[in-house]
């Protein structure tokens, strides 16, 4: 258990690493933000691990109604009527599993298999993080808020999740979970990045895979207010560039998006993740003026 | 070894107390020239200091050879990258002196994006006597011109003078951590997280890319390049260090993109010291062949390692520098110690390695006689002249006089950028904005 404290705060204070990383002079150093993310997803495997032995059982439940229910799940997601604690909510379509049981929201990831384990620690390292900054405000807001929240949630998941193990190579199945993250998780994020131009990023941002959610992506974008893009998802998208079991490309989801808002060079793949920081940062600050002060509590994180 | 301290303090602002002092002024590089008679620093400012050493004079015998502050001058300035909304730092990062071809001094010196080639050179007489101009640089009114005369050349007060050479500039995405001057004299490289790239010291507008470790998707980034030097007598050798704690060989001549090493330096990781910064403290922070390029050397955050060049598969010598912080790893990590980059230095004859630890204490290691020492730079706990007292860092409950317990090491003061003397035993330690110059004692 004491493992588990232990993973909980490295995470917190490396994700507070990358955050301070971005303001400070000089740019973003790309060395030690490799290291800082080597250390989060450390801690992450940590964490999950002793997370999963706890609750295996819980998990094995929560991953049967998940399968079967994937597609209704996700819109009941965004219901607000969800009444998990926010910055529980985690946006994963396990983890939306397990949303309905709000009694276990923050212990029950279910590690169902390799690819949700690893989604999994993402969300644990959300769910830690979050915790940590905004465990007392949770509660007057979480009706409201879960839906961002949750959405915010997929955000940072995907990105670092983005098919950590083997990426599922039918893009098909409407109910296989992990792809339906990812491109859900990325259009999400797209969304909450662009709240100005939700739909076209949508579109534009569409990866081969996305075949059975371009319904429902829709019905999120509607769904979903202005996100509670805080610098904390940006900051883990950040970390996820760089945590080598991501395959998803952040980057070209955060290149394209910004690329009304960069003058830079269009190929220049080295310079994305400065660029993809900066623009995040523009665009986050735009966002700022538009979360409830709750987000901002966890901007401050 | 005795040693004692001759001590040079380096920023204007004659505060004692360190933490008062501006972070403009901590020194980020030392580097003696290749005869020992120059010894430059570069600090956060973008300054670079550069030291003389004096002439041994029979009037003084003791005091053999102090290094005098010979020339100060801006290398480089703050700069912002505008496309990226970008502050580049004006820090200097490395120095590296070329070999003197003639009467003036060459060095490198460099920031996160940009190299310069500096000329250091004396001016010790003026032409006087002109004929359009007069002493003070008025323009002479050619109606009073009545006769001709040829300037010549008169003594002045020695002025030293450093002027910009050549500029090296957008050849670099990343932050450059490593410059290093070829055997051949022509060239020199410049490494930044990814790529390496060969210069030709005349040319400015070109650079060729001789290692690119940039993977197609920066999202299956997983190591970066921490380090690289040129063997000292094949030019066409070099190594660079990863951030994985391995090492790669490259030969130049097998082919232009160096992307496939030669050799392939790793000692495989230890299971039982496996923690959550394993792959933080194994990152290699800086890379030294030795002077007879038999050998190289590694410092990573805990150890110092000596490799043979011709045993890729573990190194020869492994050294503990401060082993006691391995159970401290994790407030090291917050306080982001973790992260510091340490130097390692060879002395002349490769028989003796030195690198930094915290509390101003710095270490050596024989490696003939495998014994080692821990020694201090601070004013307070040595005089100058005197003789320098190992340290001692006590690791377990009792602890005895003169020893430090780890508790109470100053973690804020810690020794990253140390030189030796090419040929004697002469070393330059930059304790954060002091610098300390050692040297053996001679009775």
């Amino acid at each position: 258990m004491e493992y588990k404290v232990e993973a909980h705060r490295i995470m917190s204070i490396s994700l507070g690493k990358i955050y301070n990383s971005r303001v400070q002079r000089g740019g973003i150093k790309l060395h030690k933000n490799l290291l800082v993310s080597l250390v989060l997803r450390s801690a992450r495997q940590v964490y999950l691990r002793d997370y999963y032995g706890g609750i295996c059982l819980s998990a094995q439940q929560a991953r049967e109604w998940c399968e079967g229910e994937y597609m209704d799940s996700e819109q009941d997601r965004l219901v607000p009527g969800s009444t998990e604690s926010l910055p529980e909510s985690d946006g994963q379509s396990e983890v939306a599993v397990d949303k309905q049981e709000p009694s276990i929201v923050v212990e029950s990831h279910a590690a169902l298999d390799v690819e949700s384990e690893a989604r999994g620690e993402q969300d644990h390292a959300e769910n830690g993080v979050l915790d940590s900054g905004c465990s007392e405000l949770k509660t007057p807001e979480s009706p409201e808020a879960s839906p961002t929240c949750e959405v915010s949630n997929v955000v940072t998941t995907i990105s670092s999740n983005c098919i950590s193990g083997p990426p599922p190579s039918n893009p098909k199945q409407a109910t296989e979970t992990p792809n339906d993250c990812q491109t859900d998780s990325e259009s999400v994020e797209e969304n909450s990045h662009e709240p100005i131009v939700p739909h076209t990023c949508t579109n534009r941002k569409r990866s081969a895979d996305d075949s059975e959610l371009t319904d429902s992506l829709p019905k999120r974008t509607k769904v979903m207010s202005p996100t509670l893009i805080s610098k904390n998802d940006e900051k883990k998208a950040e970390t996820e560039e760089m945590d080598t079991s991501n395959v998803s490309s952040l980057i070209t989801i955060f290149g394209s998006s910004f690329s009304g808002l960069l003058s830079s060079e269009d190929g220049a793949q080295p310079d994305s993740e400065a660029e993809d920081s900066d623009s995040g940062q523009i665009c986050c600050d735009q966002m700022l003026k538009n979360l409830n002060p709750w987000s901002t509590a966890i901007v401050a994180f | 070894m005795d040693e004692e301290i001759d001590t040079r303090k380096i920023n204007n602002s004659f505060l004692r107390d360190h933490n008062y002092a501006t972070e403009a002024d901590i020194i980020s590089t030392v580097e003696f020239n290749p005869t020992g008679e120059l010894l430059a620093t570069g600090d956060k400012g973008g300054r670079v200091v550069v030291f003389q050493r004096e002439q041994e004079s029979k009037n003084q015998p003791h005091r053999r050879g102090e290094y005098n502050v010979y020339s100060t001058f801006q290398s480089h300035e703050p700069e912002f990258d505008y496309l990226k909304s970008l502050e580049i730092e004006e820090k200097i990062n490395k120095i590296r002196w070329l070999p003197q071809q003639n009467a003036a001094y060459f060095l490198l010196s460099t920031n996160d994006k940009t190299v310069k080639l500096w000329k250091i050179s004396e001016r010790d007489k003026r032409p006087e006597g002109y004929n359009l101009k007069d002493e003070d640089g008025r323009i002479r009114d050619p109606a009073t011109i009545t006769a001709l005369r040829v300037p010549v050349l008169q003594p002045m007060d020695l002025m030293v003078e450093a002027t910009p050479r050549r500029v090296f500039s957008n050849a670099h995405t990343y932050h450059i951590n490593s410059i290093s001057v070829s055997n051949d004299y022509e060239t020199y490289m410049s490494t930044d997280d990814l790529r390496i790239n060969l210069w030709n010291l005349e040319i400015t507008n070109q650079s060729f890319n001789i290692v690119d470790i940039k993977p197609a998707n920066m999202e299956e980034l997983t190591e970066v390049i921490t380090a690289a030097e040129f063997h000292p007598n094949q030019c066409n050798t070099f190594i660079y260090s990863s951030s994985k704690g391995s090492i790669r060989l490259c030969d130049m001549r097998a082919s232009a993109l160096c992307d496939n090493h030669s050799k392939f330096f790793e000692e495989p990781e230890d299971p039982s010291n496996r923690s959550f910064f394993s792959e933080i403290i194994s990152s290699i922070s800086d890379v030294k062949f030795s002077h007879s390029g038999r050998y190289l050397m590694t410092r990573d955050y805990l150890t110092v390692k000596v490799w043979d060049l011709n045993m890729e598969s573990k190194p020869l010598e492994t050294y503990q520098v401060h082993d006691y912080l391995r159970s401290k790893l994790c407030s090291l990590y917050e306080n982001d110690c973790i992260f510091d980059k340490f130097e390692c230095v060879w002395n002349g004859s490769d028989s003796v390695i030195m690198t930094g630890s915290y509390n101003n204490f710095f270490r050596m290691f024989d490696r003939n006689t495998k014994r080692d020492v821990t020694l201090e730079a601070s004013r307070e706990n040595s005089k100058p002249r005197a003789i320098l007292k190992p340290r001692k860092v006590c690791v377990g409950g009792k602890r005895r006089k003169d020893e430090i317990s780890v508790d109470s090491l100053d973690f804020s003061k810690k020794i990253l950028h140390t030189a030796w003397h090419p040929s004697e035993n002469i070393i330059a330690v930059a304790a954060t904005n002091n610098l300390y110059i050692f040297q053996d004692k001679v009775n």
